[in-house]
Order: structure tokens, then sequence, then C-alpha cells
């Protein structure tokens, strides 16, 4: 059973983001937002950890959260709220780590 | 399809803003929001006492506004508001409090109502967190 993983806090914070990926089956998927996104920070120890997890085609992030934070990464694909419901539907359960 | 959509955070919270876009995005798509369920810190969203400062995105009436558009069941966790001093005339008059601060769209409710809306959505999507 497929899983949408929703990440909201700060990677610099807490070890959420650290405890998902290492729980992340090969077909769920990771979805980014809010400060969360600051992961995708270049450069960053935690953007290395997030590069080495081999995500393609499974990471996400909400598009106004890259936006707001000037944040551009080739390793995630930008949604918006449209694609994030769609999103939601091709995964069988979201599991949100608030 | 269905979605259930439970909001963990107040209304100046990011992931609250994130909730109500989300919901919008849903229906605007389609999609039927089966129910909206307020819990913990979310209970917050449903006070009609709050004044949100004029330079920021009054997220509070924008849930209001929402639930009263599209007639959607809101309902806002009973013992998380009592908790929290989120109180409908009901409650205020059987608590003793001098004040309710809960009316009409919201619906104050048992967890119950979260569990029945996980099983007769297609998918629960919570929202907390920064």
């Amino acid at each position: 059973m497929s899983t949408l993983h929703v990440i909201s806090h700060s990677p610099f914070a807490d070890d959420r983001l650290d405890s998902c990926l290492r729980l992340l089956a090969n077909d769920d998927g990771l979805l980014l937002c809010g400060d969360a996104v600051n992961a995708l920070r270049a450069g960053s120890p935690v953007e290395a950890r997030v590069r080495n997890a081999d995500l393609q085609q499974r990471l996400f992030v909400l598009a106004e959260d890259v936006r707001a934070r000037a944040i551009h990464s080739e390793l995630a694909q930008a949604l918006d709220y449209i694609a994030f419901v769609e999103l939601t539907l091709k995964y069988d359960k979201v599991n949100s780590w608030l | 399809m269905k979605f259930a959509i439970a909001v963990f955070s107040p209304a100046h919270a990011p992931s609250s803003r994130r909730a109500l876009r989300f919901a919008e995005a849903a229906i605007q798509s389609g999609h039927q929001v089966a129910r909206l369920f307020f819990y913990q810190d979310g209970v917050h969203s449903a006070s009609s006492n709050i004044v949100t400062p004029q330079d920021e995105v009054d997220i509070a009436a924008q849930w209001r506004s929402f639930v009263e558009q599209h007639q959607l069941d809101a309902v806002v966790c009973i013992a998380a508001g009592l908790r929290r001093g989120v109180l409908n005339q009901d409650e205020a008059t059987r608590h003793g409090r001098p004040a309710a601060n809960l009316s009409a769209p919201w619906d104050l409710s048992g967890l119950g109502q979260l569990h029945e809306a996980a099983q007769l959505a297609d998918r629960l999507i919570c929202f907390g967190g920064d």
C-alpha cells in the first residue's frame, strides 16, 4: 500500500525528515511544504541527504513555499494546490507528519 | 472523490491556510469535501472572537465563508473546544460560563466524527504544524 508522506516542519528544527527518509518505502512519495522546503536549500547537509535518498519522480514541493523562500531545486517537482489534490489520489494513503 | 480534512493548528498558522487552499482546490476540481474536522489548536479557527490584524490575511474569516458558501459539514471537537474556551451557547450555559463564541456554521461534536469521516472519505488529509 503506497503512502504519500507530507512534512511541513523545518529539517533544521527536528528529525522528522530523517525519520521519514529512513522508513520511506519504494512506492511511497514525499511532499515538502511550509518550512520543510528548506530541506532543498542548495549546499546544506540536509539537501545532500535528500539527494542521496534518490527520490526521482516521487519528491514534491508546494510551489508557493519554495517561491516564498527563493529556493530553486531540480530534486523535486513543484506543485500548485490543484496538483496537490490530484497527487493525494495517486497514493493509497496520506500521512502528515504533524 | 470524497475528502475528509482535519485541521490541527489555529487560523494564524501557515498549515491552516494550506488546509483551506487544499479544500478550495478539491472543490474547484470537482471533488467533494465530506467533512472538515477541527481538532486540538485547530478549534480556535471557529471562534467568533478572533480579530486578525488589518495587514494580515484573515484565514478564520475565510474558513467561515468557505464553509457557508459550500454548506460543508464543519465539526469542531467538543473536548478540544471546551479545553480552549471555544463554547457554543449550550456549553456556555451547561458550564456556567459568561459567553459563547461558537455559532453556525460550526458544529461542536466528538472525535467519533473524525473516525467516521476517515471511514466514509476516500482520503483523510491532516494539516498541522508550521
